[in-house]
């Protein structure tokens, strides 16, 4: 099973600047419209492969950016996929 | 420096009432906004798609420049407004609480001072104005002996719109600090114009608007909050997050920013802060104030002219304001535009408290405002124009 990981922001502002910080940056990842199998205060999200998502994270918060949450979701096209929110010790 | 006479050709309408609205702008300015709805025109944070995203990349990269404009370093922290007017009343009615009290100065706009009257008359919170000096200057005695232990805000008129005089903002910020008092500062007439350090100076509150000093369209314009100041809300609606509640959304900028912003007028605003830096604030301010000082010197010769405000230009943003002895402001004004083709303003210029204060009240001034784009030989012309008006009294 394929899996896609994605972090949701408290404002459109900040998942912007993750974009414009990531792109100076080597990492992959995509902004992509919030499932709907997700909640999110913004309607963008920031999706990228899932063992990538752990250094994206810390990256993020060291730019002091508001991340909202993270989740793990399979990706099996139209369908409404299977959701796993992750959660982090901080 | 530009000539105005130049660039229109032989079309003689000469532009004097940059302090209303400055013009000409940077020609990126008018190409932007169009540039902006034919190829990216997504209503930002709502859609999710193309032409959403590059909005929002927009939207993001203007808060960016506005925020390097004030020094800001939290670029959320920039709320968008519609002008300065909306900035101050976002302000105003955001951070006062029924039983505060306010200070603010005499040479307030009317959209400082009607916000405030409402809330007076209204018996939410009390009001004290700082009064100025003929010149236009606050009086610093007077308001160090005005704060109260329930005052909440300092509002400050970085520069007069009627005289151009320029209040002492870092003295009378670190005055309202020394009291716990937070500053509101209204920087419609100095945004672009001359550099203001927000966070060094310790500005709580900065109100602008983009089509003055920054030479942006109108209905573009913001409102700079500190970190730790909660304002509530003016209006609530749309964002395009969170849109399962009723609640608006806590977070900045989105908290007061409700419906769809004006993302063409702000890429037109980019383009005029692009200008601005490219330029050199320090440049701008300094040919303002060569081309202030050539206006003034040749006026304040004109036998039976009466000028207003700080002759040292160092004193003041580029405007002279004057009266004529035995003449009507208006009709002074209207013979500039029709025998002339000189556009500038007369009247109140919608500060009537500090026009109290010149004794210019309720007849106003003529009021001429150069801008960056003004040239010597506009002024030569204008001059010459004042000279036969004045021989016709």
């Amino acid at each position: 099973m394929a899996y896609s990981c994605y972090i949701t922001f408290p404002t459109t502002y900040f998942a912007i600047r993750a974009e414009s910080l990531l792109k100076k940056e080597a990492y992959s990842f995509k902004m992509v419209p919030v499932p709907r199998s997700i909640s999110s205060s913004c309607g963008t999200a920031l999706r990228c492969e899932c063992k990538d998502l752990s250094a994206l994270k810390e990256f993020l918060l060291q730019n002091e950016l508001e991340l909202e949450a993270y989740y793990k979701l399979e990706e099996i096209g139209l369908r409404v996929p299977n959701v796993e929110e992750l959660h982090f010790d901080e | 420096m530009n000539d105005q006479c130049l660039k229109n050709g032989n079309n003689l309408n000469l532009y004097f009432d940059n302090a209303a609205t400055s013009w000409p702008k940077p020609e990126t300015v008018y190409k932007a906004p169009e540039a902006q709805m034919r190829q990216a025109c997504g209503n930002p944070g709502r859609s999710g798609h193309t032409r959403t995203l590059e909005t929002d990349r927009l939207l993001y990269t203007v808060r960016e420049a506005v925020a390097g404009l004030f020094n800001v370093k939290n670029p959320a922290r920039i709320v968008f407004t519609l002008n300065a007017t909306d900035a101050l009343n976002i302000a105003i009615k955001g951070i006062l609480k029924p039983g505060d009290h306010v200070l603010h100065t005499a040479i307030d706009h009317n959209s400082v001072l009607r916000p405030l009257g409402k809330l007076r008359r209204n018996g939410i919170v009390s009001v004290d104005t700082v009064p100025c000096d003929l010149e236009g200057c606050p009086d610093i005695d007077f308001l160090s002996t005005a704060f109260r232990a329930n005052t909440c805000l300092l509002i400050i008129n970085h520069a007069s719109n009627v005289t151009g005089t320029i209040a002492p903002l870092e003295e009378m910020v670190r005055m309202a600090h020394g009291h716990g008092v937070n500053v509101l500062v209204d920087a419609a007439q100095t945004a672009g114009s001359i550099a203001i350090d927000a966070e060094s100076i310790g500005i709580d509150m900065l109100a602008f608007t983009g089509h003055k000093g920054l030479l942006g369209p109108t209905g573009t314009g913001g409102l700079y909050v500190r970190e730790g100041i909660y304002l509530d809300s003016l209006r609530e609606g749309g964002t395009g997050s969170q849109s399962e509640m009723d609640i608006h959304p806590e977070s900045m900028p989105e908290r007061l920013e409700a419906g769809t912003l004006n993302s063409s007028g702000l890429a037109g605003l980019l383009e005029g802060i692009r200008f601005i830096e490219n330029t050199g604030i320090t440049n701008i301010r300094e040919d303002e104030i060569e081309i202030r000082k050539y206006l003034y010197n040749a006026i304040k010769d004109i036998d039976g002219i009466k000028l207003y405000g700080p002759e040292e230009s160092e004193k003041c943003s580029c405007l002279v304001s004057f009266t004529i002895d035995n003449a009507d402001s208006g009709e002074v004004g209207y013979i500039l535009e029709s025998s002339y083709g000189i556009l500038c303003r007369t009247g109140l210029h919608c500060a009537p408290l500090a026009h109290k204060a010149f004794n210019t009240f309720p007849a106003g001034t003529v009021r001429l405002s150069p801008g960056f784009f003004t040239g010597k030989t506009d002024i030569d012309y204008l001059v010459n124009a004042l000279q036969e008006i004045k021989s016709l009294t």
